[in-house]
């Protein structure tokens, strides 16, 4: 017995697929961007700064995404914010992702010894230079594998946004069984969807791993 | 745009209900994947092929999707085969299977952390697998866990919010519904994070403490 519903709106589904990885692809470029600038603030700023960064990280830690996209969905219009829905979708989730993306990176750059630091500034380095030549590369290549497990919890992360109305994936995926009434079959395909996404990042990952200990 | 604390005080009774429903699925989803967890570790580091393989692919495929498909998957497939299951149940079934997938990588982690000279003084002493397991290695490994099983906690009371999208009045239902019903966005969604903070919090220091507490007896 061949799974007819799933195989005739695969590409119904494949369609979503494509605006999950649209999301994604922006999430994670934001989430990026921001756990970069908040590491380095949390590694070199001044104090009060340290402090609202702390807060940033308590506050993503412990509030549930869905939660911050309600807010998002049912606030914003209140104050007279009018967001495309995709950009407040990305703009939230890469707000979020940001605090996580941003303990790696942090991670990453006090995981280097102290004489990378002492060597850079005995040459007479100034802190620019001495991020842009000797931690970065280093902090981000140590970087690479956890920031490839963030990717993938942030991409299976997109699927919320269904809750709030967006179409995508997992939404593509409702609306197929609302038609089909074939819901096993459909929501096995989309699990499928996301697994091909994320084994792979996954199987990258790995490998970058793999490659850093080679290294060292 | 001033605050309503007046607002929030009133409606205390209705998130009190949505709370004590997410702490019974938090804590429900928790014991059973710490259980589960364990069971499939065990198969993991199995030294029969076909159980290491199948405890495998069991976390990989629960790990690379999405708890919220897995519990639609669960609630209308289940539904529409003619056994339906309950939101609540369909939900805490998605948020254990899948939570037992990382927990088992977590004490995995912890019990390959045990050094192997501590299983062969075990053996030398002559203690049977499961004599090393539960006397020699647990006990050191499931301190070593305490941080990292506390941070999955935490996701688990914040992924509890998913099922409000399988009409569960859990504390994000509840919010939702409150402000459908009274506009007031801004005290609901503050109440509500509020509410998460506190608990998460709460889990986070109860670790702390655990730590301290067993650290001294390690």
């Amino acid at each position: 017995m061949l799974p007819q519903a799933l195989i005739h709106n695969f590409a119904y589904l494949l369609r979503g697929a494509e605006f999950t990885l649209l999301l994604s692809a922006g999430s994670i470029a934001l989430s990026t961007a921001i756990g970069v600038g908040v590491a380095l603030l949390h590694v070199f700023a001044v104090a009060p700064i340290r402090i609202l960064v702390e807060l940033y990280l308590f506050l993503a830690r412990g509030i549930p995404l869905l939660i911050l996209l309600f807010a998002m969905y049912y606030m914003l219009p209140y104050v007279g914010i009018d967001l495309q829905p995709t950009i407040g979708g990305i703009l939230v989730i890469g707000v979020y992702y940001g605090a996580f993306m941003s303990q790696v990176f942090r991670a990453a750059i006090l995981s280097l010894p102290k004489n990378q630091w002492d060597a850079a500034r005995g040459l007479g380095m100034r802190r620019s230079l001495m991020l842009e030549i000797v931690i970065f590369p280093q902090a981000f290549r140590i970087a690479a594998a956890p920031f490839v497990n963030t990717c993938m919890q942030l991409i299976k992360s997109t699927s919320l946004v269904s809750i709030i109305g967006l179409w995508e994936l997992t939404m593509a995926g409702r609306e197929t069984v609302e038609r089909t009434l074939a819901p096993f079959q459909i929501f096995a395909g989309v699990a499928l969807i996301y697994f091909c996404l994320c084994y792979s990042l996954a199987a990258y990952g790995r490998q970058l791993e793999k490659r850093m200990r080679y290294v060292h | 745009m001033p605050l309503d604390v007046n607002f929030i005080l009133r409606n205390l009774p209705l998130f009190w209900k949505g709370l004590v429903v997410t702490v019974e699925l938090s804590l429900l989803a928790i014991g059973l994947a710490l259980v589960w967890g364990l069971v499939v570790a065990f198969a993991r580091m199995s030294p029969r092929w076909p159980l290491r393989t199948a405890a495998a692919a069991y976390i990989e495929l629960v790990r690379d999707t999405p708890v919220l498909v897995q519990m639609y998957f669960i609630y209308f497939g289940f539904s529409m085969a003619g056994l339906g299951l309950t939101g609540f149940v369909s939900g805490l079934l998605a948020l254990s299977l899948q939570n037992g997938g990382y927990i088992a990588e977590i004490y995995r982690a912890g019990i390959e952390s045990v050094s192997v000279k501590q299983v062969e003084g075990g053996k030398a002493l002559g203690m049977s697998y499961w004599d090393v397991m539960s006397l020699v290695v647990l006990p050191q490994a499931l301190v070593r866990v305490i941080p990292p099983l506390a941070n999955q906690f935490i996701v688990v009371i914040k992924d509890t919010s998913l099922v409000s999208a399988i009409a569960v009045a859990e504390l994000t239902q509840i919010g939702k519904l409150l402000t459908e019903r009274t506009a007031a966005s801004y005290e609901v969604f503050l109440t509500i994070a509020v509410i998460y903070l506190i608990m998460t919090g709460i889990v986070s220091g109860l670790s702390r403490l655990a730590e301290h507490r067993f650290a001294i007896y390690y």
